[in-house]
């Protein structure tokens, strides 16, 4: 019994950090219809930058915000670069310069800091703590923090402020809200800019877990994708749920059916969202006037 | 007359064509990715050898110096690069050899290539057992690859054997599902019935490349009671394993391959992967004056305080010099002569990890160890300590000085 609450415990921690990948598409879903493909490289960059930061000699309490800042100029980039234009025309280039973009990214992280993982140093401990039989180590529990702290922030800021205010209100009607002198290209923008933040978030918190090379956020990214299109891609509180839920699926699958087989049950669910439910478990059904 | 007028005329125009102005030797393997550590110190020890070796002058053969040129080929420890590399190689005219090669899969991808011209190549630092096994299979006849690595087999065996000197009976095996993990699982389960079936092994788990969550794999071997985990992979996710360990509380001591040395092993398990055992060739340890030297010259050369894989570097230099060797018996840039000479060197060659007397012998398909030039007593068991690789056993290091004296 303790073995299946340790492996659901741990699968759910690293699930966190899939919703909140998640949560950056759905950031920039919510307002431009658009998602960037490249989010992965986006959170590989961040990382390096970050690592990079330390290694300069910053103290981890000022690399973050750094870290998050340049996340979020990274974000600006990529709608700047890739997705403007594409809005601009109504057309769907974004899919196709996002990853581009990505792959860009890729190369130069490579070329940068080589193909090698390096280890990211924290100041939180990672010897492990007990809770009745199941262990549990601090930077897994500051991942949890983290990523729930973000969410919940960006959640306040969308309720609370002007900003905030004019964000929902592109997400829910965009040709209304320009009516009502709200600039969509700005809120686009910091749509953008808070998916870019969130993705050096995510970076940050995995990175003491995964170590940090060009390759740490292809496997995260899939997983993520499937957070985000099995919660529905409009809905906050929805990835954190399906976030935990398909961590624990996939750590008690590779060990109830085999270490081989841990992707396995997400794929399935991913299947059967998009067969049953195609707007996400916790998706609007979207209202198409014709 | 016409006989000396032939003469001189294949003297006067066959000399200049046939005789070249250097030794063109290719070193190849992973400088790049996961695998770097192995592939780039093995190719920094092999250009150490061979800077010492050109500054003296060169090899002489045919009463002329010749200095050793490096071709360079970086195979990124993929299969299709690997086999791109051994074609261009193999296309080359003058090529006197080749050395290197890290991943078993990158050597089956592109040493037919090679054997196909008959191009004398040294695999070192690594490559798993079917590099060789694949030859007498097929019943090659005459074989131009050799093998200057410490092989699974050997490896395997005294990582059986020291969870049996250990007192150990119950072990889990954990293994990479490359080819390397899956060829070393299965040697350690032929070394544990070999040795008396004196391990009960009471979990068997398996992890890709690339992963980082290794908590299932590690819960089953701590229910199942494993007191060792017996393990076969590379370097990250070794140390994905190692700190897993730390966090699932299973305390007890990781034992397997030589790659648990690798400088990514090491650094990102820090303090978790001290007590780490695992064979080693050679350890970054001056125990004599010729190591000393070694030791010093690769940490002056790369300007580094730490060989990031000591065993590679060893290797590839020891390589070098035993290459130099052939070279220099065979009177010949041929790559042909030089795999005859290496078959039967005549003058022990001294190298850091030993003085390899005979190191290899004529092919024989039915006998790998023909082309294998490492024996058991070549090979020590390493340990983890505070970010450097020592001995494991005492008794190994003073043997190692004494037959250095």
């Amino acid at each position: 019994m303790e073995v299946i609450f340790q492996m659901g415990v741990s699968g759910a921690l690293m699930g966190l950090v899939y919703a909140l990948i998640a949560y950056g598409f759905q950031l920039t879903f919510s307002t431009s219809k658009s998602i960037n493909f490249g989010q992965g490289e986006l959170v590989m960059v961040s990382a390096f930058i970050s690592l990079t930061l330390l290694n300069l000699g910053l103290p981890y309490w000022l690399m973050v915000p750094c870290g998050l800042l340049c996340g979020a100029l990274l974000g600006l980039v990529v709608e700047r670069l890739a997705v403007r234009l594409a809005l601009e025309q109504k057309s769907e280039g974004w899919i196709l310069m996002s990853i581009i973009i990505g792959l860009f990214a890729y190369s130069a992280a490579e070329n940068i800091w080589g193909r090698d993982d390096h280890p990211f140093p924290t100041p939180i401990s990672s010897e492990p703590m007990h809770f009745s039989g199941i262990s549990i180590t601090p930077v897994e529990l500051s991942v949890a923090i983290g990523v729930l702290s973000v969410m919940g922030l960006i959640e306040l800021f969308k309720r609370k402020t002007l900003w905030g205010k004019a964000f929902e209100a592109v997400s829910a009607d965009r040709d209304a809200a320009e009516l009502m002198g709200i600039s969509a290209r700005r809120t686009i923008m910091l749509s953008y800019g808070l998916s870019g933040l969130v993705a050096a978030m995510a970076g940050i918190l995995i990175s003491p877990i995964t170590t940090v090379g060009p390759t740490m956020a292809s496997a995260l990214i899939l997983k993520a994708f499937a957070v985000a299109v099995v919660a529905g891609l409009d809905s906050g509180f929805g990835v954190v749920v399906v976030g935990l839920f398909l961590g624990a699926l996939e750590s008690l699958a590779s060990y109830y059916i085999g270490s081989g087989w841990r992707e396995a049950p997400g794929l399935i669910l991913l299947i059967l969202a998009l067969a049953m439910k195609p707007n996400g478990v916790f998706g609007k059904a979207s209202i198409r006037k014709v | 007359m016409k006989k000396t007028l032939l003469a001189a005329l294949l003297f006067g125009f066959a000399t200049p064509l046939f005789a070249a102005d250097a030794i063109k030797l290719a070193i190849t393997g992973p400088f790049t990715g996961g695998s770097a550590p192995m592939g780039a110190s093995m190719r920094d020890g092999a250009k150490l050898a061979i800077g010492e070796i050109n500054a003296a002058g060169g090899v002489t053969v045919g009463g002329k110096k010749l200095k050793i040129e490096i071709i360079e080929r970086d195979d990124e420890a993929k299969n299709d690069r690997g086999a791109l590399i051994a074609q261009e190689l193999a296309s080359m005219d003058d090529l006197s050899g080749v050395i290197g090669s890290v991943n078993t899969g990158v050597v089956i991808a592109g040493d037919k290539h090679l054997q196909e011209k008959g191009i004398t190549k040294i695999i070192t630092p690594a490559a798993g057992s079917a590099s060789m096994t694949q030859w007498s299979k097929a019943g090659v006849a005459d074989l131009s690859i050799f093998r200057f690595a410490a092989h699974d087999g050997i490896q395997s065996g005294m990582v059986v054997e020291e969870a049996i000197n250990r007192k150990f009976t119950k072990v889990a095996i954990l293994h990479d599902a490359t080819n390397y993990g899956v060829s070393g699982r299965d040697d350690l389960l032929a070394q544990i019935k070999a040795q008396g079936n004196k391990l009960e092994v009471v979990a068997t788990e398996k992890f890709n490349i690339g992963d980082k969550d290794m908590t299932a794999q590690l819960i089953k071997a701590k229910t199942a009671g494993a007191q060792a985990i017996l393990i076969w992979g590379i370097g990250p996710e070794l140390a994905a394993v190692a700190n897993g360990m730390a966090k699932n509380d299973l305390n007890v001591p990781l034992i397997g391959g030589w790659t648990l040395s690798m400088s990514n092993y090491i650094d990102n398990a820090g303090k978790n992967g001290n007590g780490t055992l695992m064979p080693q060739t050679f350890i970054e340890e001056a125990i004599s004056p010729k190591a000393k030297s070694f030791i010093e010259g690769y940490h002056k050369a790369y300007k580094v305080d730490r060989i990031p894989s000591p065993v590679s570097a060893a290797q590839g230099y020891d390589a070098v010099y035993i290459f130099a060797a052939a070279v220099k018996q065979a009177q010949s840039t041929d790559t042909k002569k030089i795999k005859e000479a290496l078959e039967d060197l005549k003058e022990p060659v001294k190298g850091v990890i030993a003085t390899w007397k005979h190191p290899f012998s004529k092919w024989n398909p039915a006998d790998v160890q023909t082309h294998e030039a490492f024996r058991r007593e070549n090979v020590v068991m390493g340990l983890v300590k505070d970010g450097h690789v020592v001995f494991g056993n005492e008794a190994d290091k003073q043997r190692l000085t004494k037959q250095e004296k």
